[in-house]
């Protein structure tokens, strides 16, 4: 199982970063105006968007290469919750496609998102 | 064999290089979140964004000459990535990729100048002995290969590139060698590696080898950056003259893993 790249300074995420917790409800509205709510799926999920800046040609290779070993949204690694520590056991990529810029040497960019899988 | 262009410089692309890979993964979501995916590896593709700037007339005439022998998106050629290492495996040498003495024994796990631990320790007991690869790119090309080495002993290095040889003294610290040059103009292939003395043991991190003069920072790689059969996104090539001998352009490269 691929682990998600550190950074040089060992962390994961850069600011802005922001983090998504969602949870499935289902509402049934009657004819009186009343509605009946009701759980949907056995707990919330979470997302997590990692916008990556200022990078060294080392570190955007080791997110490529991360992205390349888990063939984009395909494979499923543990990911560890930048703000609290929490690790998640089965999450997997967002997206299928990574997009990289170097805009100068040492001053590499990317994002990508993070999604928790149901398990 | 159809070669994209080098510059003037030796280097193969300008700041900004945009570089974008995609995969294909077929998804199936259920109603309570859960999912079923099947991954469709030949459906991999990459693709690179070149804005170039400041063209003499002369790299503006072979990229010209380049995209015309190519009749734009039609034909595929060798693209040597810009942003990567061209070396496949590049952190493990026992991988195939790398064709390895028989009396040089490689063991990982040696901390690396980086902090990891991703640095391996060759020891030779035969005569000199060499770990490389022989990469599908053009011998008149400009490449730096670089390596991190050291030796607990006083010992040299032999940097190897097809037929050319340096040789380099090994401390007792991390340093970083590099060898950089053009090979045969004529050859389809090339070799890049390193050669120990014979009874020597080095440690080595970072085998890395570019297409251009000097190194830049190390990138591990599993696939490495020669990418055989890529092609030119557009048919067309619009270039802009800013000055006398100034030109722009931009250039999309494709490579697609199933064509």
């Amino acid at each position: 199982m691929p682990s998600f790249p550190k950074l040089k300074t060992n962390a994961v995420a850069q600011y802005p970063a922001a983090r998504t917790t969602r949870y499935h409800n289902q509402v049934l509205r009657f004819a009186d105006g009343t509605e009946q709510r009701y759980r949907d799926s056995a707990g919330p999920l979470h997302r997590w968007e990692v916008r990556l800046d200022a990078l060294d040609e080392g570190e955007i290779a080791a997110l490529e290469e991360f992205f390349s070993a888990c063939q984009g949204r395909f494979a499923s690694f543990a990911f560890t919750d930048p703000w609290d520590g929490t690790q998640y056991p089965d999450c997997s990529l967002a997206s299928d496609e990574l997009d990289m810029t170097s805009l100068a040497e040492m001053q590499g960019r990317t994002s990508l998102a993070v999604i928790e899988n149901r398990v | 064999m159809l070669v994209y262009p080098q510059l003037a410089t030796g280097a193969l692309s300008q700041f900004p290089v945009r570089k974008t890979r995609r995969q294909r993964t077929i998804v199936n979501l259920a109603a309570d979140g859960r999912s079923v995916k099947l991954a469709d590896p030949a459906g991999a593709t990459a693709e690179w964004q070149l804005q170039y700037t400041g063209l003499s007339d002369a790299e503006l005439a072979a990229l010209q000459q380049f995209f015309a022998a190519a009749e734009g998106s039609l034909n595929g050629f060798t693209f040597l990535d810009p942003a990567s290492n061209l070396f496949a495996w590049s952190d493990r040498l026992d991988n195939a990729a790398w064709q390895k003495g028989p009396l040089l024994s490689a063991t990982p796990g040696v901390a690396d100048p980086t902090g990891g631990a991703n640095a391996w320790q060759l020891s030779n007991t035969g005569g000199a002995q060499s770990v490389s690869q022989t990469l599908p790119v053009p011998g008149g090309y400009v490449y730096c290969l670089s390596v991190y080495a050291r030796s607990a002993q006083s010992t040299t290095m032999t940097l190897l590139r097809g037929s050319d040889r340096a040789d380099r003294v090994l401390g007792t610290n991390w340093a970083r060698i590099t060898f950089a040059g053009s090979g045969p103009v004529d050859a389809t292939s090339l070799l890049f590696g390193v050669e120990m003395p014979g009874a020597a043991t080095v440690e080595v991190y970072g085998m890395q080898v570019e297409p251009q003069p000097a190194p830049s920072v190390y990138r591990a790689t599993a696939t490495g950056g020669v990418y055989e059969n890529a092609r030119f996104r557009d048919d067309g090539l619009s270039v802009t003259t800013t000055d006398v001998n100034r030109h722009s352009a931009t250039v999309n490269i494709l490579y697609v893993n199933h064509l």
